[in-house]
This record gives C-alpha cells, sequence and structure tokens, in this order.
C-alpha cells in the first residue's frame, strides 16, 4: 500500500468526493467537541481567559506532523507527494494579519463558522455572509492587487528546507515550542482564572 | 516507577509521547526518503526485471495509436539520437539525468534506450528509490524498428501470423515506417521523423494530465 | 442592513441570559484530547487524499461560480475568479473542498445534537449589544475572508494543514493571525468580556 492513496490511484475522483465528505464530518465533530462553534470560546483565547484555540490547533498541528514524519520516515507516505501550498510571504504575512483582526473582531474562523452555523448561531451566519462578502470584495479588487498577490514568491519551502535544518529536527523543535506553548498556557489560565476569582471576592 | 506513570494526568502523558516522539524525531531521518540508494544485497540478486515489468513494442504501439495519456514514456538517450528519432510521446531524460527528473514516484513509468542496457539500469535505479509503476521496453528502440516500423512479413506462415501481419502493417503506416513484404530484408536507413508536437512534451507536475486542481484552502 | 439586524437581533433578545448559563454548565472534552483527534482527522486527510483539510475554498468556489453565472466575460478576465471555476470539462462546484465543508456542517450539527449543544442564539459577550455583534460578525467574517484570500488560506487549510507539513508561508501566516489578534483583542474587549 501506497499513500497519499488517492496519488497513487486507488480510487477515482467521485469516491474522493465522497472521502471529502466523510473527512468533512469528522473534522465538523472534532470541532464541535472541542467547543470551537462558539464565538465566545475562541474569543477567550485573544484575552487569555481560556485557551483551547491554542491547545487544539497545537495539538493537532503536531499530531498530523508527527504521523505525517514518522509514515513517510518507514517508507508508507511519500511526503514528495503532499501537497505544499505555495510560499507568498508579504501576502501571507498581510493577509495574516488582517485575518487576525477578522478572527477577533467576528469570533470566528471558516471552518469555526461553518460548525457554529450548524449549531444555530446566527452571529456565525452573519459572519458567513461577511466572509462570502469580503471574498467577493477581493475578488473585484484582484487586477489591481494581483501584483502583491504574486509578490514574495518562494515555491513550496518547508521549515527545514528554509533554514537548512533536517526535517526531523524541526519536528522536535515544534514539538518543544508546543509544549512550551501548552505549559505556558495552562499557566496563563490558572492566573486568569485567580484574578478573576480575587476580582470576585 | 509504576506508580510514577499512573499519578500523571492525562496530559502530561500526551506530552511524554509527544515529548518522546520528538526525541525520536531527532534520529529518525530523512522522511523523504534521500537521495541515497540504500540496497540490500540479496535485494540486488532478487530482484531482475520481471515480464510484468515489460512492456511489448506492439504493446506500447497499440496504447499510442489509442491516445492513452496515462504513463511517461522516458527515452534514456542523449539529446541527439532523441531529435534524430524517438517514439512519439516521449520525453528525453539522459540516463545521468534521471535522479533529479521530475518524475514522482506515483506515475507509470515506460523506459527505454536502443537496447535493454541502459532501460535496466535505469529500472533499477527508480526501483530503489521506490518508485512503484517501473517498466521496461521490451528490446528497446532496436525491436520497435523491428517489429513495429519495419515489421517483416511471415514466411510461410499460419492465419493468425498473417493476420497479425497486416495489423502490424498499418500499424506501421502509422508510425511512418513501412512494413517488409520480400524475402530479402531491404533495411530502410533512413529514419521518418513524426511530427514532433507530441514528442516535445512540457514537463507538468500532475501525473494524470489532468487540470492542475487547486489543493489548498 | 441596519433594521435587517435589528430584526435579528430583536428574535432572540431573550435568549441572553440563556446563553450565559449554558456556557458555565456545558463541559467541553479536553482540548489535548480534542487536538489529538482533529489531528488524527487531517492526518487521514493526508494519507488518503495527500492534502489537507480547508474552509475558505469553498466558499471562493461558491463565489466565484455565482459571479461566473452573472457575468461570464468578467470572470473570465479575472485570474482569481478562473482558478475557482477551472474548465469547462468538470463542474466546478463537483469540488473536494465544497465536499468537506458541507460534511463539516453536518458533523458539527450531529456534534452538536448529541450533546444537546444545538441551539438558536447569538454568541456575544456581556457587555455588548446584539445588534453591535452582528454588525462586528459581518465585519469580522468580511476581513477574514479577504486576508484569507490574500494569504491563500484560512485557518483550516493555512495554520492547520500547512503547519502540519512545515510549510513556511503556513508557519508565518499563522504567526500573523494570533499576532493580528492579539492587537486588535484590546480594542475589542468590549465584545467579548
Amino acid at each position: 500500500m501506497n499513500a497519499p492513496l488517492f496519488k497513487f490511484e486507488y480510487f477515482n475522483t467521485d469516491v474522493s468526493l465522497i472521502i471529502a465528505f466523510a473527512i468533512g464530518i469528522a473534522f465538523g465533530i472534532a470541532l464541535e467537541k472541542g467547543g470551537f462553534g462558539r464565538a465566545t470560546i475562541l474569543a477567550s483565547q485573544f484575552y487569555f481567559t481560556n485557551m483551547r484555540v491554542l491547545k487544539v490547533m497545537f495539538t493537532a498541528i503536531v499530531t498530523a506532523m508527527l504521523g505525517l514524519y514518522f509514515l513517510s520516515v518507514v517508507g508508507f507516505v511519500d511526503l514528495s507527494l503532499i501537497y505544499l501550498t505555495q510560499t507568498n510571504m508579504l501576502p501571507m504575512i498581510v493577509g495574516g494579519l488582517i485575518a487576525g483582526v477578522g478572527f477577533v473582531i467576528g469570533g470566528y474562523c471558516p471552518g469555526t463558522s461553518m460548525v457554529a452555523v450548524a449549531t444555530g448561531k446566527i452571529d456565525a451566519v452573519v459572519y458567513v455572509i461577511g466572509m462570502v462578502f469580503g471574498i467577493f470584495i477581493f475578488g473585484e479588487m484582484f487586477p489591481s492587487i494581483e501584483n502583491f498577490f504574486n509578490s514574495g514568491f518562494m515555491g513550496s519551502v518547508t521549515l527545514p528546507a528554509y533554514f537548512n535544518l533536517s526535517y526531523g529536527f524541526v519536528v522536535f523543535l515544534v514539538v518543544l515550542m508546543a509544549i512550551g506553548a501548552f505549559a505556558a498556557a495552562e499557566w496563563g489560565e490558572k492566573k486568569m482564572a485567580a484574578k478573576a476569582g480575587k476580582e470576585k471576592q | 516507577m509504576k506508580k510514577f506513570f499512573s499519578n500523571l494526568t492525562t496530559n502530561q502523558k500526551l506530552g511524554g509521547v509527544a515529548l518522546v516522539l520528538g526525541i525520536m524525531a531527532l534520529f529518525a531521518g530523512d522522511p523523504y526518503g534521500g537521495t541515497t540508494i540504500k540496497v540490500n544485497e540479496k535485494d540486488i540478486a532478487l530482484s531482475t526485471v520481471g515480464n510484468s515489468d515489460k512492456v511489448s513494442v506492439t504493446e506500447l504501439a497499440d496504447w499510442i495509436i489509442k491516445d492513452r495519456a496515462d504513463f511517461e514514456l522516458i527515452d534514456l538517450r542523449s539529446e541527439e539520437k532523441y531529435n534524430e528519432y524517438t517514439i512519439p510521446n516521449s520525453q528525453c531524460i539522459p540516463l545521468l539525468q534521471l535522479s533529479a527528473s521530475e518524475l514522482q514516484r506515483n506515475q507509470k513509468i515506460i523506459l527505454f534506450s536502443d537496447d535493454d542496457v541502459a532501460s535496466s539500469q535505469a529500472w533499477f535505479i527508480l526501483k530503489s528509490k521506490n518508485y512503484k509503476g517501473v517498466y521496461i521496453l521490451d528490446g528497446g528502440l532496436n525491436k520497435w524498428k523491428e517489429n513495429v516500423l519495419f515489421p517483416k512479413a511471415p514466411i510461410n506462415g499460419s492465419k493468425d501470423e498473417l493476420v497479425q501481419f497486416e495489423k502490424m502493417k498499418e500499424v506501421a503506416k502509422y508510425f511512418g515506417g513501412q512494413a517488409q513484404t520480400d524475402s530479402s530484408i531491404t533495411e530502410n536507413t533512413t529514419l521518418i521523423k513524426l511530427p514532433t508536437s507530441t514528442t516535445t512534451k512540457t514537463k507538468t507536475t500532475t501525473p494524470t494530465g489532468k487540470k492542475k486542481k487547486r489543493e489548498g484552502c | 442592513m441596519i433594521s435587517l439586524t435589528k430584526i435579528l437581533t430583536h428574535a432572540f433578545e431573550k435568549d441572553e441570559s440563556h446563553v450565559h448559563i449554558e456556557m458555565k454548565e456545558k463541559p467541553y472534552s479536553n482540548p489535548y484530547l480534542v487536538g489529538v483527534g482533529l489531528g488524527l482527522v487531517l492526518l487521514a486527510a493526508f494519507v488518503i487524499m495527500g492534502r489537507g483539510l480547508g474552509a475558505s475554498g469553498a466558499l471562493s468556489t461558491a463565489v466565484a461560480v455565482t459571479v461566473n453565472k452573472i457575468a461570464p466575460e468578467h470572470t473570465s478576465q479575472n485570474n482569481f475568479y478562473k482558478e475557482y471555476i477551472g474548465d469547462e470539462n468538470t463542474n466546478p462546484l463537483m469540488d473536494w473542498l465544497i465536499f468537506q465543508t458541507l460534511g463539516v456542517l453536518v458533523g458539527g450539527f450531529i456534534s452538536g445534537i448529541i450533546s444537546h449543544r444545538v441551539k438558536k442564539g447569538i454568541e456575544k459577550g456581556p457587555r455588548i449589544s446584539s445588534k453591535m455583534r452582528l454588525i462586528y460578525a459581518f465585519v469580522g467574517g468580511g476581513l477574514l475572508g479577504y486576508g484569507a484570500k490574500l494569504a491563500r488560506g484560512c485557518m483550516s487549510g493555512q495554520a492547520l494543514s500547512g503547519g502540519a507539513v512545515l510549510n513556511l508561508g503556513s508557519w508565518a501566516f499563522m504567526m500573523m493571525v494570533f499576532a493580528g489578534g492579539y492587537a486588535a483583542a484590546y480594542f475589542m474587549r468590549r465584545q467579548w468580556i
């Protein structure tokens, strides 16, 4: 067996759509269980009261990263066939900032907003409408910002490639960083809770 | 010791597992399979190009006529030879440049050279790099010329052989060759170069040639 | 637009107190375990499809297809829309992301139903009116839609999926999202805390 299965043509495009749906369901369940269907929980990340977003996201990244790494090392997965979005440094930085601001103002990100819509949150519906609008504006503005959009092109580059470190070493660093971030998050949450507790008294 | 482990919270256990895996990652090596080929002696002895890894010239001719595009046809010879004459729809990747090429592990790759020597070498190189669908053109370009371009009429052939020969006549014509009908074999040394619009293939990174699908967010 | 938000918020004014009480009563699963679960879903996507998850892409396709229906000459000139419409051979709506996103809706609903967490309402902090919340939701969505397209992905596509494959741009994007979020948090504190 070789992976990614689709790229080795174990099944065709139509089946892949069914798989997409199934994976989506799993994705939605995971997000909802994590409490990500609620803007208040998502936003509390930025006030240090509830660091769920950081914990879930980084744990997910580390899990998938470790899984992918070890499956590739043993030869089951062909890592070179996994899609890597191209890096356009400046647009991604600017886009990230805008998206971050949007996240705190809107209270959702695209994936979580879907879960929120599914659980009946009206603000999520409005948020999705807003997103559609934002995408539309982007599309309409595209010809004039197309050059910027394509600037800073660096090809498909990974962290290990860019920093000239071995892949395994970067994996290790990411794990360390994540654990460090989690420890800091736990500490931060406790502090905020204690502060809130003190204030109540 | 056991008590220590059982006293850890779930979170700490998770963190511990992650840390262990992270440290393992330091030593586990390159996930890309690397450019170095690790070869096992036994494997060398055992691995020979089996019959299932060969494609006959008539099969290939058939696929080309049927316009099948699900494989990559690789001409391993030099560029001058490639430009002089090559099988239609082939890419020129000289043997030395094979490792550096953009061929992907999940593509169906058919290798050929003048005979079977270079193609067998290339087959072995790719197989040790874990390429899955590697085939050689049985007999190489020499066989192609002999059977496809200039098929010889069977002397005192059976009915089946004669029918087959008639079919090969058409095939030969398709590829710009000519069937040899007399018993004195006249070798046509001027090889006809077929329209090259299909031979120079732009190297695409999508193995199936479909439109490049966005796979991002 | 303002009147629309008025209508929407008025319908749910009563539920405000509900939302606060519910928040304290419903425990969510251990975030790390959820993270592992999410990571496994992501890993499955990689192993099965060779790609990660996504969200904004589905909306982009929807927008592009709609605009194309209304004004095809306009989209043919525009490289952004063109990419999401693809060629004439395949229906652009038969897209992996669209199906995945539909799955997210279904999955979120199923999980919500099982945990009794499906409830009509407006998520917001205690110091803000529903009307303002909806306006912010719209603005925030717009910004995020714009920013995500500029960065070629959103949290799911870039941060999660790109992050797991150690994509340079994805990590840069992720850091910037946190940066932007924390920077704006101070100004938005009225809405949430």
